[in-house]
């Protein structure tokens, strides 16, 4: 068959942009994720230390406000939020992961292709409701009506060739003998006159089965000459037999050709399918990696506050009962205890509503 | 003026037989008009023929009927035994006819044709299922009958049977009249499988139809006798095979039993006359042929007079061919040791033979059947019968038919006839009316003395006589005419007689 070129049309909407994996989802998730995490970082646009500073800031203010027993009381807080905000980040990355697999998944189901060759046959793919891939093909009319024909062609010759053979051998048998008669006659007239001319016309010979020896060895002949016959007719009503089943196998295999063909031109574009769903699914997953890396840099990010968060709770708590030297005077100022509790609120109020709105920062 | 008696000599008159066909008065006068129970003897004289003595003793089988056909076995073993038919009958034996006929076997004719093939002898008839003999049976059976025959049928129950080419060859058949059956080699009651076989001559026929009468081998042709026509076939060793010869038209054969061979020639009786197979090949003609050219007219006619049936031997030691009219008792004697100026025989005719059967023996004697039974060609007295032997010449003109003969002497030389009475007989121009002078020949016996005295073992003791009797006498003659025939007539009781010579002596008269 006939090389044809064959255009490939592949409804990928999603590789219907400028670049080749442009507009791709998880690209805009990836993007999105990145913003999100550009906005955990955000906050470290601002000058270092601004943030805790603010913390920082607020816990002096705090501290200072009660200081000296205020100290214990943020360190408390602060190590019960860090404990609490560890769960948070725990079930928000289980969260995020679970989505992200199923996006994943979603990513990588089976695109439906169509391939039309040039001769106007097609094959069709589609994604049954079921889940199944379902494949249809499709010949032109004028393929139709040829694998009609040769079908049926195959059909009439396998049907032929299933025929007994006997009449055509009898067919074949008597053309033959029909060729071969007059011959003979001519023949057995000559041997008549020469038997004739030697007054043997009438000679019947027991060793010769009742005629003379000529009349037997032309008998003999004629007789081999039909055997032939009937031999040559039944090999060639037999030829002509595996003809006819040669030929159905023929027509039978020509009739599949274009379908034949339709598969053939449809291998560039299974390739180029594959090498979609390739892209597809190397995409899925660079995506899950990707936003794995997110949710992970994430999780460390947020177990690093929280043990920070932990370790500001122990120190303040470590500082309100541990005696306070000063290094320039030498002066030792004992532990507050929890005597000073009386100016602890208005400054530990201020001092966490600094904490809460630099955490809630980090939210937003 | 007395005249001089003008001898004419008639040196072995007859020596060239009968001569019935040419105008007597142009005739050689060593024909002669008749010469009755009559043959040429050793010396070229014409002399009485042998009679038969009959052999057998015992002919209460036979009854009164006349044997027609006799032939003796012979195996190769050396075993003999002679078979004859008549009444009905199969008979074996010479002095005492047996009945062999097989049991059961009917026969209401007695015209077979029997022959020796390979230690068997056969006997075929028209009609007949083929009898068979040898020596192991020791019967005469039917063919059918014989352990180890086969294919004998009613379509091959021919009236001839010819041993030739190593198989048997039957023709002749009731209800067919073309077709040559042939048995098996060396075979003869194969009739089926084997070789055997047969051939329809009805389309080779050169005169479009005719009818086998009999079967000759020759010169290693079959050569296939129609009544009036001759089918030559060469290559008979192998029947399947053999091809046509030649074939002769208007020349055929009368009957199978006058077909005899010579060893250069096949003698067979045609409707014209006795004709040798080998010159008619030769010439494909069939005037030029004939052997009985000087007996034409009277052959034909007992050709067409003949109703009962024709017996033929041929008998090199006594040199002739004998052809029987049965149905007439005429037979004619061919003398074979030479032809004549035109390639006819020498025939002389025994007219009231009853010889109805013959067969030549090995041993060179001839057997002629008769009423009598078996008898042998010897003597000279038909089984104590005389018969009569005459001779006449053919019409003497002296050489000059115009003149007047008158005969004043007869002398005859006579050689034999002992005390015979001989009948010297004339008459003038053409008559029938014949004038007669008799003597009666002197008996002389051989004078023996029972002397032995040149040898032993000198049989005859022949001292002083030659033991053969020649008389001359000289008779007186009267009348005259233009022409004159002499004719000698003379019982034959005993004694041969050859006529050596006859001197006429007469007077030339005027012319008339």
């Amino acid at each position: 068959m006939s090389n044809q070129n064959i255009t490939i049309g592949l409804n990928t909407p999603e590789f219907s942009g400028n670049t080749p994996y442009g507009n791709t989802s998880y690209l805009r998730d990836l993007a999105d994720l990145g913003g999100v995490l550009q906005n955990i970082g955000v906050n470290t646009e601002q000058p270092s230390g601004g943030f805790f500073g603010d913390i920082l800031g607020g816990l002096r203010d705090i501290g200072s406000a009660v200081s000296p027993a205020i100290p214990a009381i943020a360190g408390s807080l602060l190590t019960s939020e860090a404990y609490d905000r560890l769960s948070d980040v725990g079930r928000q990355a289980e969260a995020s992961a679970m989505g992200l697999a199923e996006r994943g998944l979603a990513e990588s189901q089976f695109k439906p292709f169509t391939v039309t060759s040039t001769t106007g046959s097609q094959l069709g793919t589609r994604v049954t409701p079921s889940g199944a891939v379902e494949t249809t093909m499709g010949l032109s009319p004028q393929e139709q009506a040829m694998q009609q024909q040769l079908l049926g062609g195959a059909g009439d010759f396998f049907g032929q060739a299933q025929m007994p053979t006997v009449a055509r051998e009898q067919a074949i048998f008597d053309r033959m003998r029909a060729a071969q008669r007059p011959e003979e006659e001519r023949q057995r007239l000559a041997l008549e006159e020469r038997l004739a001319g030697q007054g043997r016309l009438g000679v019947s010979s027991a060793a010769y089965g009742g005629a003379t020896p000529e009349q037997l060895a032309m008998a003999t002949a004629q007789e081999e000459g039909r055997n032939r016959a009937m031999l040559g007719a039944m090999q060639q009503a037999q030829a002509e037999q595996a003809q006819q089943a040669g030929l159905g196998q023929q027509f039978l295999g020509a009739g599949y050709v274009p379908q034949a063909q339709l598969l053939a031109a449809t291998q560039p574009a299974q390739r180029l399918a594959e090498l979609q769903q390739q892209a597809q699914l190397y995409g899925t997953g660079l995506f899950g990696e990707t936003a794995m890396s997110g949710i992970e840099s994430r999780l460390l990010a947020e177990q690093a506050r929280a043990n920070l968060l932990g370790g500001v709770g122990s120190n303040i708590l470590a500082g309100m009962f541990t005696p306070q030297v000063n290094q320039r005077t030498g002066d030792v100022t004992s532990a507050g205890g929890l005597g000073d509790l009386g100016g602890l609120f208005g400054g530990v109020s201020e001092g966490l509503g600094t904490i809460i709105r630099g955490i809630g920062g980090i939210f937003d | 003026m007395a005249q001089e008696l003008r001898s004419i000599n008639l040196v072995a008159p007859a020596f060239k037989g009968i001569n019935t066909e040419d105008s007597p008065l142009a005739q050689d006068p060593s024909f002669a008009e008749t010469a009755d129970n009559a043959v040429i003897d050793k010396r070229g004289r014409i002399a009485a023929r042998k009679g038969h003595e009959v052999t057998t003793t015992n002919k209460t089988a036979l009854g009164t009927a006349a044997l027609r056909a006799i032939k003796t076995f012979r195996d190769d073993a050396g075993n003999t035994k002679v078979f004859s038919a008549g009444n009905n009958k199969i008979f074996s034996g010479t002095t005492t006819l047996v009945d062999e006929t097989p049991a059961g076997y009917t026969i209401t004719a007695d015209n077979w044709k029997m022959v020796n093939f390979n230690d068997r002898i056969y006997m075929f008839q028209r009609g007949y299922e083929p009898l068979v003999y040898d020596n192991t049976s020791a019967d005469v059976e039917a063919m059918s009958d014989h352990t180890h025959s086969t294919g004998v049928a009613s379509t091959m129950y021919g009236n001839e049977v010819l041993a030739a080419y190593g198989r048997l060859w039957t023709a002749d058949f009731t209800n067919n009249k073309s077709t040559i059956y042939w048995s098996d080699l060396l075979n003869g009651i194969h009739w089926s499988g084997g070789t055997s076989g047969s051939i329809d001559i009805s389309k080779v026929w050169p005169n479009g139809y005719d009818e086998i009468v009999a079967l000759a081998a020759h010169n290693n042709l079959l050569i296939i006798f129609g009544q009036h026509s001759i089918v030559v076939y060469e290559g008979a060793t192998s029947p399947a095979s053999m091809t046509l010869s030649d074939t002769v038209a208007g020349v055929g054969c009368v009957d199978r039993d006058t077909v005899q061979y010579t060893g250069t020639d096949v003698i067979f009786l045609s409707q014209t006359g006795l004709r040798s197979f080998g010159r008619t090949i030769q010439e494909k003609s069939m005037p030029i042929s004939s052997l009985s050219k000087t007996i034409t007219k009277d052959i034909i006619s007992l050709l067409q007079n003949e109703a009962a049936f024709y017996r033929s031997v041929y008998s090199p030691e006594e040199n002739f061919y004998l052809l029987s009219f049965v149905g007439q008792e005429t037979t004619y004697c061919f003398d074979v040791r030479g032809t004549l100026e035109d390639g006819s025989y020498r025939v002389t005719r025994w007219p009231g033979s009853l010889f109805t059967a013959y067969e030549t023996r090995r041993d060179g004697k001839l057997f002629i059947g008769t009423t009598d039974g078996i008898s042998e060609y010897k003597g000279y007295s038909d089984n104590g019968v005389k018969y009569r032997f005459k001779y006449f010449s053919p019409s003497l003109t002296f050489g000059d038919p115009s003149r007047l003969k008158i005969l004043k002497k007869i002398k005859p030389t006579l050689v034999g006839a002992n005390s015979a009475t001989v009948f010297m007989k004339f008459a003038y121009d053409f008559g029938t009316s014949f004038s007669t002078t008799e003597f009666t020949v002197g008996n002389q016996q051989p004078a023996f003395y029972n002397v032995n005295e040149f040898g032993a073992n000198s049989v005859p003791l022949s001292e002083f006589t030659g033991g053969e009797l020649t008389n001359q006498r000289s008779l007186n003659a009267v009348g005259n005419g233009t022409s004159v025939v002499v004719g000698l007539e003379s019982d034959i009781n005993g004694f041969a007689l050859s006529l050596q010579e006859i001197n006429l002596l007469a007077l030339i008269g005027k012319t008339l």
